[in-house]
């Protein structure tokens, strides 16, 4: 007992002499992102779009005469960790500004901690609605909650001639909310909505849903979750011999693994997606496209990532962004300046509206979203 | 009653691959008495030999399956080498923490050197399914099926008609007696934990170009093989393949015709029902391994 | 001697938030003083009843669950159409309903634990934990599923004539993980000492000889299986009130693995083993992080697991309590070390 109390003290030292040392001739810029555990592939993904865009702003002479430092701390894929992690970055790294933390619960676990230290937080990738509705003055999202991405998937559907659709989402904030908000809002346009099925996170086999919805009278599946699950359905949905035309959501699908992995099974199927690496002139800002991809290949980091890297990239540029708004590196300045910036996004303009309680809102921007096609192992904007 | 039938095929299809996950599980938790958090890895490290042999080698994939077994069977044999025969006597508990230790740093260096992102393997069979009237099924998963069925088979032959598979039984039943009659005791625990793990990197080797391998596929893989020895019972080669099919038959019904949402419950409400009836498995036979 | 280790070791702990200011630390030290009271309940069925729980994060979860959804309030429908609303209460309710509803799960499992034992019980524990954490995640309209409880209060201590006291701060907070894991510390320790401990510690090394000396085991399992799912309960009512967001993440296989780590590691059947492996497991990865990669960081962690069992197999306070003997009676310490340590005599 002595012995292990012994050693409490040692590791504290330690912290403070590799954690506290820091010099204060940079702006600190707090990334909380989950580099093991489930979510491991995919926030590294983000953590190297973020790179990306503090050494082009670097490159460029740096913010407010400062270089811009990023520290970043992985959350391994645990929403207790997340809330330790901007703990740190914010009481020991003494970050004024975050960005984080990829899933929802992920993120929800931060939140109280921003309420307590009152700092800011760009929410890149995270979905679940109530991030910015429960009166989190600190959030700043610019990912689509699922809302946003059914609205702005309600012009493009009187083109599809939908009649009635299925579900197959990920047993999750994210999945679930898409089937609610993607249903209310078909269900306004008269479309008929028949089976809602899950599947676990990690669940490889989709054999049973898939079989079920086979046997359903919907013409068109719409499906909801991360690249790896995607590509298992449309392999075991060729399987079974199930025809009717999927159409995927939530703007990670990573289309080219889709191809690479699924091969002929994905063609055909469509889906809506924020951000088209492969029509750099058709994004809101074909200049800062063209140079992220042509850096994301200089990396040598599998173009198939583009889709989900692109959110730290626009992440971290939202939050210089503010820093430099703000003129000086202090959160609540910061915070106040994000309600004053215009990024330039790879996916539409960043420019944060009021969501949430008066009083107390949150920040949510509006981002593109646009639908794409498989064809012959390629991907192709869908013609409407 | 097509989706029923479809549903049927998929039990056959799913239930072939719990079963081998199982036989590997119930040899090595029945003779050596391991509660063995590796073999959830040994999967895991099974599929990225087919990845390393087949797309990154560029070679056959037929000649990566037995590669992939052999990869397991050594990579089994180090560990009960080097964490096994140190504490052997010792506690149950701690040997399974030792495996817990094992598992963490093996996924983790699995993360490390090959990423989180999915990798997937081409299989050399045609895209368009097997379909039979109002049924369909893939070519591979008919090939991981008969493969499956034929290293069952192989495993029984090997415990039942051999002498290390009569000297592994006889370990099992009693030890000491067992090495009072000359059976080399170091030898068989050493075997046992190498042909377990050689099923078990079998099953991802099979299983790997059917799904997507990342580091953590084996977790919820050795969940369920510890579900299906279980209700099969300890050491029994015919009662976790029997449970395999069981297991499959509950997860398909169960997301078919109860919800999705609750379709892994299923196989875990039946293993408590059948373990409150039956307290050792469905096919209780302690004293026996085969 | 043994008290005053104990009393001094409380004591230090007691001084932490006075010289340690770093609120990044003392989160760690929270946090991870709630694992090491659902590690302590853990050794409680582990260590002294010999039946391993690897679901036991389903009673952490459920007193978690319980607690929040006292303090948020809910309102579902029952069949037959009715509604069930329940208004918010104060969360020090919430924290005696999560005790008292993890207790009766615990009476249910212990009733299984007498059928089933060793292996099985393992599992029986695994997909109770499972079946739990698929009704959290899939009944939304109680516990919102995947949608997470948000914007859960912090826990309040009523003072009398004093209004009450809300517990916000860190340094509160840890004053509050101390008092409850205290609390659970001594009721663990009174119980083992206990006639109903040394029947405990006879049904775990001689069940044959416990029954004929008159243990009614069914009683003593049952037993053991409600104090320790209540504890656990009490655990994951604090996580709740700390953490602030539960979503159903929280009855992740990890949870059981850290606290089984904590109680194999420090020592199952030592009073003290879940408090020593649980500071040294909870604060190992405090300590890796600022030095290696992510990756490197769960190598080592796993790595500094099977190094601490190589060399001291039976957990670290019996491994060095044996030693301690060894050396100074110069004779080796044949006697248990669990039971030399606590000073209960072997047999009921």
């Amino acid at each position: 007992m002595t012995r292990a109390l012994g050693l409490v003290p040692a590791m504290a030292v330690a912290t403070a002499l590799f954690g506290g040392a820091a010099a204060a001739q940079t702006i600190k810029i707090g990334v909380n992102e989950p580099l093991t555990g489930a979510f491991a592939a995919s926030g590294t993904y983000v953590v190297n779009g973020a790179k990306i865009a503090a050494d082009e702003i670097n490159a460029k002479g740096g913010i407010l005469g400062k270089k811009i430092e990023l520290v970043i701390e992985d959350n391994k894929s645990n929403p207790t960790e997340a809330a330790a992690v901007a703990e740190k970055l914010i009481t020991s790294d003494k970050v004024p500004v975050l960005m984080g933390a990829w899933g929802s619960s992920l993120t929800l676990a931060v939140m109280p901690k921003l309420m307590e230290y009152e700092t800011a937080m760009v929410v890149e990738t995270s979905s679940s609605g109530k991030i910015t509705t429960t009166g989190n003055p600190f959030i700043f999202r610019i990912s689509p909650p699922s809302a946003v991405e059914a609205a702005a998937f309600k012009g493009i559907v009187d083109k599809l001639a939908l009649k009635k659709v299925d579900f197959l989402v990920i047993n999750n904030d994210w999945g679930r909310g898409t089937a609610e908000d993607f249903s209310k809002m078909m269900k306004d346009k008269g479309i008929g909505i028949g089976l809602v099925e899950t599947m676990d996170q990690g669940a490889q086999d989709m054999s049973a849903q898939l079989s079920k919805i086979k046997s359903s009278d919907s013409e068109t599946v719409i499906v909801t979750t991360a690249v790896d699950q995607l590509t298992l359905i449309f392999k075991q949905a060729a399987a079974l011999g199930l025809k009717k035309r999927i159409i995927t959501t939530g703007g990670s699908q990573n289309p080219d693994q889709i191809i690479a992995q699924a091969g002929a099974a994905a063609n055909g199927t469509m889906h809506l997606t924020t951000f088209l690496p492969w029509f750099p002139d058709k994004t809101p800002n074909p200049e800062a496209t063209n140079y992220f991809i042509s850096e994301w290949k200089k990396r040598g980091f599998e173009f198939a990532g583009c889709t989900e890297s692109f959110r730290g990239y626009d992440g971290i540029r939202t939050a210089a962004a503010a820093i430099e708004k703000a003129g000086k590196a202090e959160p609540a300045a910061i915070k106040a300046a994000f309600w004053d910036i215009d990024v330039k996004g790879l996916n539409g303009d960043i420019v944060f509206r009021k969501s949430g309680p008066e009083g107390k809102e949150s920040g949510q921007s509006q981002p593109n979203v646009y639908l794409i096609e498989i064809n012959d192992g390629k991907v192709a904007m869908k013609a409407l | 009653m097509n989706e029923f039938l479809q549903h049927l095929v998929n039990m056959l299809v799913l239930g072939g691959t719990y079963a081998l996950l199982g036989i590997g599980l119930t040899l090595i938790f029945g003779i050596m008495n391991v509660v063995n958090f590796t073999h959830g890895v040994l999967y895991t490290f099974g599929a990225y030999v087919m990845f390393i042999v087949v797309q990154q080698l560029g070679l056959n994939f037929f000649l990566a399956l037995p590669v992939a077994v052999l990869a397991g069977w050594l990579l089994g044999a180090a560990i009960e080498l080097t964490l096994l025969r140190p504490l052997r006597g010792s506690d149950i508990d701690t040997t399974m923490l030792v495996m817990i230790g094992a598992w963490i740093a093996m996924q983790s260096g699995t993360l490390w050197i090959w990423g989180g992102v999915a990798k997937s393997v081409a299989a050399p069979f045609p895209e368009a399914p097997l379909v039979l009237g109002p049924v369909s099924v893939s070519w591979l998963r008919l090939f991981v099926l008969a493969a499956a069925a034929l290293l069952i088979l192989v495993t029984y032959l090997l415990i039942n008609r051999t002498s290390l598979g009569r000297a592994m039984r006889a370990t099992f039943q009693d030890q000491d007696t067992a090495s009072l009659m000359g059976v080399n005791v170091d030898l068989i625990y050493t075997s046992t934990f190498a042909i377990g793990s050689s099923l078990a990197a079998a099953a991802g080797a099979l299983l790997g170009p059917v799904y997507v391998i990342f580091p953590q596929m084996g977790d919820l893989a050795a969940v369920k093989a510890f579900a299906i020895v279980i209700l099969g019972g300890l050491g029994n080669i015919t009662g976790a393949v029997v449970g395999g099919f069981i297991l499959a038959l509950a997860e398909e019904l169960g997301a078919g015709y109860v919800s999705s949402g609750y379709r892994d419950a299923m196989g875990f409400l039946i293993i408590i029902a059948v373990l409150i009836f039956r307290p050792t498995g469905l096919f209780a036979r302690a004293e026996r391994v085969g | 001697m043994k008290a005053a280790i104990t009393v001094l070791a409380v004591a230090a702990l007691a001084t932490v938030p006075l010289w340690l200011r770093d609120p990044y630390l003392l989160n760690a030290l929270i946090t991870t003083g709630i694992f090491i009271i659902g590690a302590m309940s853990l050794n409680l069925l582990l260590g002294f009843t010999g039946q391993l729980s690897l679901g036991h994060i389903a009673f952490f979860g459920i007193g978690a669950y319980v607690s929040a959804l006292t303090s948020l309030g809910f309102d579902i429908g029952l069949p037959g159409g009715a509604r069930l609303v329940h208004e918010p209460w104060p969360p020090i309710v919430g924290l005696a309903l999560a005790i008292l509803v993890a207790g009766l799960c615990g009476y249910f499992v212990g009733l299984l634990s007498f059928r089933v034992r060793g292996a099985y019980f393992v599992i029986v524990t695994i997909s109770f934990a499972e079946v739990v954490r698929l009704v959290a995640l899939n009944w939304v309209e109680l516990t919102q599923g995947p949608l997470a409880l948000t914007n859960i209060p912090s826990i309040a201590l009523p003072l009398a004539g004093f209004g009450e006291l809300t517990l916000r701060t860190k340094l509160q907070n840890y004053y509050l993980v101390l008092v409850v894991g205290l609390v659970a510390y001594l009721l663990i320790a009174r119980l083992v000492h206990s006639h109903f401990g040394r029947a405990m510690r006879g049904l775990m090394e001689n069940e044959t000889l416990a029954v004929s000396v008159g243990i009614d085991v069914t009683k003593t399992l049952t037993l053991a299986a409600v104090i320790s799912a209540a504890i656990a309960g009490a655990a994951g009512s604090l996580y709740a009130h700390y953490i602030r967001i539960i979503d159903p993440e929280v009855f992740a296989f990890i949870n059981t693995v850290t606290m089984v780590i904590m109680v194999i590691s420090g020592g199952k059947g030592s009073l003290s083993g879940p408090g020593v492996g649980g500071l040294i497991f909870g604060l190992l990865p405090v300590a890796l992080r600022p030095i290696m990669a992510p990756e490197a960081q769960w190598i080592a962690y796993g790595g500094v697991l099977m190094a601490i069992l190589f060399v001291l197999p039976r957990g670290i306070v019996p491994s060095l309590a044996q030693r301690l003997v060894r050396r100074r009676s110069g004779a080796a310490a044949l006697a248990p070390v669990a039971l030399a340590e606590t000073g209960v005599k072997k047999g009921a």
